[in-house]
Parts: C-alpha cells; sequence; structure tokens
C-alpha cells in the first residue's frame, strides 16, 4: 500500500473516526461535570441573551488593554480567518466537503486562495518565532502549544507545496499529497486532546461565563 | 521456426522500400521513442547494423486487450513494420500454428536462440491454484520460469503483467501476481497501462533493437522516456486547474468549455503515462481530451484506489452510520470520565463539610 | 423519432478555449532557427509530435506559417508531404504510413529536407537498373 492509498484510506478514516469520537467524548464529559448550583436570588434571567453579549464582548480585547495587545488582537483574527478560508474556499476541498456533508459551495478563484495562504503562512511563522523569543511568551510557552502550531502549520506548508507542485528533495506530487493528507490527519488525531479543542470550547466557555455571570447583575 | 540471420535493413530492402523510405522510417521511429530529432542519424546508423531477434510472447491470465492495442494495424504502419523487423516466434492470437504444433515450434525457437531471446509476457500469473490458468497443460507459473530462463530481457506488457491488475484487484481470487514477482533475476521492463500505448510497447522493442538494451527505468520498471512525467504536468487543461476551473458534472459548462476534469475524478496527478502526449490512435486523442478524466490504468492498484469518479482530495472518511458509532463511543466514554469525575468531586466535598 | 437518424459530431456544443498558447512561442523558436539557419548554415528539426499541443493548435502552428513555393510530395511506405512554408527556409514536413494517418510530423529549418535529397544507395541502385536495361536494349 502506498503513503497516498494509506490516506486516503484506513488513515483518514481512524483519524476523522478518532476526531468525532474525541470532540463528542470531551464535550460529553464537560457537560455532565457537577457544578455547584446557584442559590442566590437571580439578578437578571435572560440567561441567553447574557451568553450572547459576552460571547461578542469577549471576542475584542478589553478596551484598557487594547493598546498593548493590539498587535496580537489584529494577526490572530488574520490567520484564523486565513486557514478557515484556504480550507473551506479552495477548489480542490470541496469535493471532499461535499462527500462528508451531502452539499457543498462555490470555489474561490486559486490565485485569490493562494495570496490568502501566503499572508496566513507568513503570519503563522512570524508569530511563532516571536513566541520563540519573546521573554514573556517563550517561558509560558509548553509542548502542547509548539505540537499544536507545528500540526496547524505543517497542513498549510504541505498543501502549498503539492499544489504548487514543488518538490523538496525530489519529492513527487502522489508523495506530497500523501504527507498534506498525514498532516490533516495528525492535526484531526491532536485537536480533541489538545489545545486546539479551543474550536469547539471557546465560544462554549463564553456563553455559559456569560450566563452565569449575568444571573448575578455582572455584565462580564 | 528458426532465427533469421538477416540484418532489418536487408528485409527492408528485400520488401522494395528504398533508403529514403528506411530514413523516412527513421525518423518516425525516432519521434515515436520520444527521442529528439538529432538522433535519427545516431537510430539510423544502429538499425542498419541490426537483426532481427527471435521474440516469444506468453500471454497469461490476461484480456487480449494488449495484443489487441500492438495489432490495431492493417496498413504499413510503424507498428506493422516493428512486427517485421522482429521474428515474432510465438504469439497465441496472431500465429498459424495451433496445439501440440505450435509448442513445439517455441521449444524450437527457444533452444535455438536461448539466452538471446526477448520474452514479452501480457497478463497475471495467478498462484492460487496453478490450473486457474495453463497453456497446453503447463501452469502459467511453469512456462514463466522456463522461459525467463533463456530469454535476455523482458517485457511485462500491460498493467496486469506490470502490477497486476484486473485479476489482482480485491480480493483477488486467483491468487494473481506481477511478472516480477515470479521472475527475479532477469531485466525487467514494465509497459504498464490498460492497456498501453502501441508506440509505447514498439518503442521499447525498437529501443532493443536499435540499442542492444532496454530503456533506463523508473522505481516501478517503466520506461521513463514514456511514464516520467505525469498526464498532469503535460495535460492542455492544465491552465483551468491552476486558475481553479473545473466540470461539476459531466457536460455542463465547465466541460464544454473543456475545463479541467479533477472534480469529476480525473487521476492525472498521480499517473504516469504518455498519454497526454503521444496520445491514442495515432495522435488523435487521449481520455481527457474527449471529456473523461484519467483513471489511472498505468499505476499499480488502480482498481483499488476509490471511485474512478472521486476526486483525489475525497477520502474514504466512513459512513454516517461510522460517524454515529464514532459519536455513540465518544458519549461512552466521555459519560463514564464524568461519572468517575464527580464520584471523586463528592468525595472531596464531604471530607471539606464541617 | 427525430427525422436525422445521428447528430453530427460538430452539432455537440462544444467550445474550446485557447488553452495553452503554444503558438507564439514555438513561432519565436522558428525565428531563431531561422536566423541560426542564415548566419552559419545549421539546419532545425522540430518534433511536432514531442509537445503537448491543445486541440486545434497543430493546426493554428501550421496556418501560421502559411505556404510557399514549393510543395512535394514523396511515396515511400506511405505518402510524406514536404511543403515549404510562406518563410523560405523553414518546411513542414509531414510522414504518413500506407493508411494515410500521419506518423511523425517535424517544422525543418534547413535549405532541403533530408527526405527530399536522393540518398546515395538508392542512386547506386539506380544506376545499376539503367545500365543493366541499356545493356539489355542495346
Amino acid at each position: 500500500m502506498t503513503l497516498l492509498d494509506f490516506v486516503r484510506g484506513p488513515g483518514f478514516f481512524w483519524a476523522f473516526t478518532i476526531l468525532i469520537a474525541g470532540i463528542v467524548l470531551r464535550i460529553a464529559g464537560l457537560l455532565l461535570f457537577r457544578r455547584r448550583r446557584d442559590l442566590s436570588t437571580p439578578r437578571d434571567t435572560s440567561r441567553v441573551l447574557g451568553g450572547l453579549r459576552t460571547v461578542a464582548m469577549r471576542s475584542v480585547p478589553p478596551h484598557e488593554l487594547e493598546k498593548n495587545i493590539k498587535f496580537q488582537h489584529f494577526t490572530g483574527y488574520a490567520w484564523h480567518l486565513g486557514w478557515f478560508v484556504t480550507f473551506l474556499f479552495l477548489g480542490a476541498h470541496l469535493p471532499l466537503i461535499r462527500s462528508v456533508l451531502g452539499f457543498a459551495w462555490p470555489n474561490l478563484p486559486n490565485s485569490v486562495i493562494l495570496v490568502i495562504t501566503a499572508v496566513t503562512l507568513g503570519t503563522l511563522v512570524t508569530l511563532y518565532v516571536r513566541r520563540l523569543f519573546h521573554p514573556v511568551l517563550r517561558v509560558i510557552t509548553d509542548v502542547d502549544d509548539h505540537i499544536s502550531v507545528l500540526l496547524v502549520i505543517l497542513p498549510l506548508i504541505t498543501g502549498v507545496a503539492a499544489f504548487a507542485h514543488v518538490a523538496p528533495f525530489g519529492v513527487r506530487y502522489e508523495t506530497m499529497l500523501g504527507i498534506h493528507l498525514l498532516s490533516i490527519e495528525a492535526l484531526m488525531v491532536w485537536l480533541p486532546f489538545s489545545k486546539i479543542f479551543h474550536v469547539v470550547t471557546a465560544l462554549m466557555t463564553r456563553f455559559r461565563i456569560g450566563a452565569a455571570f449575568i444571573r448575578r447583575g455582572v455584565r462580564a | 521456426m528458426s532465427h533469421d540471420e538477416t540484418r532489418l535493413i536487408d528485409h527492408l530492402r528485400a520488401r522494395g522500400v528504398s533508403r529514403r523510405g528506411f530514413l523516412k522510417f527513421c525518423a518516425a521511429l525516432t519521434s515515436a521513442m520520444a527521442l529528439p530529432p538529432s538522433m535519427v542519424t545516431v537510430v539510423a546508423a544502429a538499425l542498419e547494423k541490426a537483426r532481427r531477434p527471435s521474440v516469444i510472447w506468453l500471454p497469461f491470465q490476461e484480456c487480449t486487450g494488449c495484443t489487441e492495442s500492438i495489432t490495431r494495424a492493417h496498413g504499413a504502419t510503424i507498428e506493422q513494420l516493428i512486427f517485421e523487423a522482429i521474428s515474432l516466434d510465438y504469439q497465441h492470437t496472431l500465429q498459424a500454428a495451433a496445439g501440440d504444433a505450435a509448442e513445439l515450434a517455441r521449444h524450437e525457437a527457444m533452444q535455438a536462440n536461448w539466452g538471446k531471446y526477448l520474452l514479452v509476457v501480457d497478463g497475471s500469473v495467478p498462484l492460487g491454484n496453478p490450473g486457474f490458468s495453463t497453456i497446453a497443460g503447463q501452469a502459467n507459473a511453469d512456462m514463466l520460469t522456463e522461459a525467463a530462463k533463456g530469454a535476455v530481457a523482458i517485457i511485462a506488457v500491460g498493467s496486469c503483467a506490470s502490477f497486476g491488475g484486473i485479476p489482482m484487484a480485491n480480493p483477488n481470487p486467483t491468487g494473481a501476481v506481477p511478472i516480477s514477482q515470479i521472475v527475479r533475476d532477469k531485466p525487467i521492463v514494465n509497459v504498464s497501462g490498460c492497456p498501453p500505448i502501441p508506440i509505447v510497447i514498439t518503442s521499447v522493442l525498437t529501443h532493443f533493437l536499435t540499442f542492444g538494451k532496454l530503456p533506463e527505468l523508473d522505481h516501478l520498471g517503466r520506461p521513463k522516456v514514456f511514464y516520467g512525467e505525469s498526464i498532469h504536468d503535460r495535460c492542455y487543461r492544465r491552465p483551468f486547474y491552476e486558475r481553479g476551473q473545473f466540470a461539476e458534472s459531466f457536460d455542463d459548462e465547465g466541460a464544454r468549455k473543456g475545463w479541467c476534469l479533477y472534480k469529476l475524478g480525473c487521476k492525472g496527478p498521480v499517473t504516469y503515462n504518455a498519454c497526454a502526449t503521444v496520445k491514442w490512435n495515432n495522435g488523435t486523442s487521449f481520455p481527457i481530451e474527449a471529456g473523461h478524466g484519467c483513471i489511472g490504468c498505468a499505476e499499480p492498484n488502480f482498481w483499488d484506489r476509490g471511485g474512478f469518479y472521486d476526486a483525489l482530495s475525497v477520502t474514504h472518511w466512513g459512513t454516517p452510520k461510522d460517524v454515529a458509532i464514532a459519536a455513540a463511543a465518544g458519549i461512552a466514554i466521555g459519560a463514564t470520565a464524568a461519572v468517575l469525575a464527580r464520584r471523586k468531586q463528592a468525595a472531596a466535598s464531604k471530607e471539606i463539610k464541617p | 423519432m427525430d427525422n436525422k437518424a445521428h447528430t453530427a459530431l460538430d452539432a455537440i456544443a462544444v467550445k474550446i478555449e485557447r488553452a495553452s498558447g503554444n503558438v507564439p512561442p514555438l513561432l519565436h523558436e522558428i525565428r531563431h532557427a531561422l536566423a541560426l539557419l542564415l548566419d552559419h548554415g545549421e539546419s532545425t528539426c522540430i518534433d511536432l509530435k514531442s509537445m503537448p499541443l491543445a486541440p486545434g493548435e497543430e493546426e493554428r502552428i501550421v496556418a501560421a506559417l502559411g505556404s510557399g513555393e514549393v510543395h512535394a510530395e514523396v511515396d515511400a511506405l506511405g505518402l510524406s508531404e514536404i511543403a515549404e512554408t510562406a518563410f523560405p527556409g523553414v518546411w513542414v514536413v509531414s510522414h504518413c504510413d500506407e493508411r494515410g494517418a500521419i506518423q511523425a510530423r517535424f517544422i525543418e529549418v534547413t535549405q532541403v529536407p533530408d527526405v527530399l535529397r536522393s540518398q546515395h544507395s538508392d542512386i547506386a541502385d539506380g544506376l545499376a537498373r539503367l545500365t543493366t536495361r541499356l545493356t539489355v536494349d542495346g
């Protein structure tokens, strides 16, 4: 079995299965966790609105800190958006999306995606290098962060290499495509059990905090 | 039938071919071998000295498509002339003799040319049960082993002989294997394809005729000159791929405009063959030009690589049922973890309470 | 049932967009070859079958070169057509087999394509035959 056959076959099947099982596993665990009941009188009963407001407010830095973290704020959003646009709007990805969801949408022109991907990759690499040399970030970065960053960058690099048919070390196209799929499978297996699980928990957490605090009359 | 000692050029002359005709023949051959035009004089000089080699063609578990491919000629095409340039001493489909007479002729040819004849094989060899495919009562594997001993080289024609092909496709009921898995001690050229392009088959024979050796091979044993580049890299529809203009279904707007067939399952990017340049039916067209994606027939296991109409990016992620089972497993494990955690929490809070 | 039993192939609405743009680069290559021929007497031969041309592009290239003063046919192992284009020194040589199928197609930049020249061994053959005929006829 060649690398490509493996990553298009059993490799993807098991990575996808682990991804689904892992996400559901962790959500179930989180939701079934025991929480202390709030026995105080509710100051405001609109929990959903409170939750949504917190999701919105915590999606931008607090006004007081904005000046200090503007760079991280904008670059963070930039690469996140770029990453998802690349994944969801490249023509070559849409047949896979259609096969999983049963429907898809129009793709963006390849030249547009290439520019977006290049900017995303440049931003990611810059932020990672900054993380390695910044006096504070260096100290608080752990193994989880390193692996997560690398697993997010690898699909972009290998994807561009495959798409543009560049052949480092004489690697043939089908091998580069196989490596690209392998990097995605590594990301899928890593996602539920690492910091990258924030793709699920980020909005969930903000909503929960907002809903909990609005009861106490706090705009969180 | 015994080996013909005449030189190829004398044979052509006897046929009434002038030297001008011979030079035209060499020019066409050079082009067919994908050599630059400057090599015509080299080819001509080599062919002047060449003798007609003996060729034994053994058909095993095959559909005869490869023989059909090479013989789709009724006049003096290059292919036909190549057949005149070689002494085809045994070929089931084409020979007049049959039965014991044919087998005797084969043995005589092998003996007369021992160590010098070219062995051409099409079809895979079944190892599951020797009785699955036999010729004159002899199992394919035995016939191959015996014939390979006296061959100077072996040309495995077609994907079945090269890689196992259709017979080897899941679940491989006959235990089919490619030639290279049985013969280990002789040079083997894999001319893969289902079938291979006729001129590619004859070019390998021509190369041997002209230069006395086999052409340079890639990691799968295929002649690099024809299998060195992917279909995708020489496809005239490549600009559409680069721009992201794909046909979404057969006969839609994009298909009529001749856009890229990636989304319709074209395996051009991972298939190495000469279809995009040499083309089929004497350069008439090839599958992509006719509007159908490449099925990857020159690659190993192309029958078992997923649907012909699934794009390369479509992987086997499973079925909705598999997703449901995975989710159910997730819920089960998550709930178990939560229950255990809650017990721990309850125990901890019991300790704290005064 | 329709009156027409078959739809003609050209009734199928397929529009070929100009995909690969091989014509200008090839014309430039021919221009360089012509300069080489003029300055150094060196001939060049371009094998049209070795390039991945889009459908119709081979015809476009030949049409772009036009036709000139010379048009010859060689009848050896099928017909070969040798035509000088509108650019003297640039010839299109098409070799066909006895069925009329094209075996090879070259653009030769030279004073006279080799296939038009009489070959030494053929001349020798002819001399032998003529000598025999004159001897026999007396």
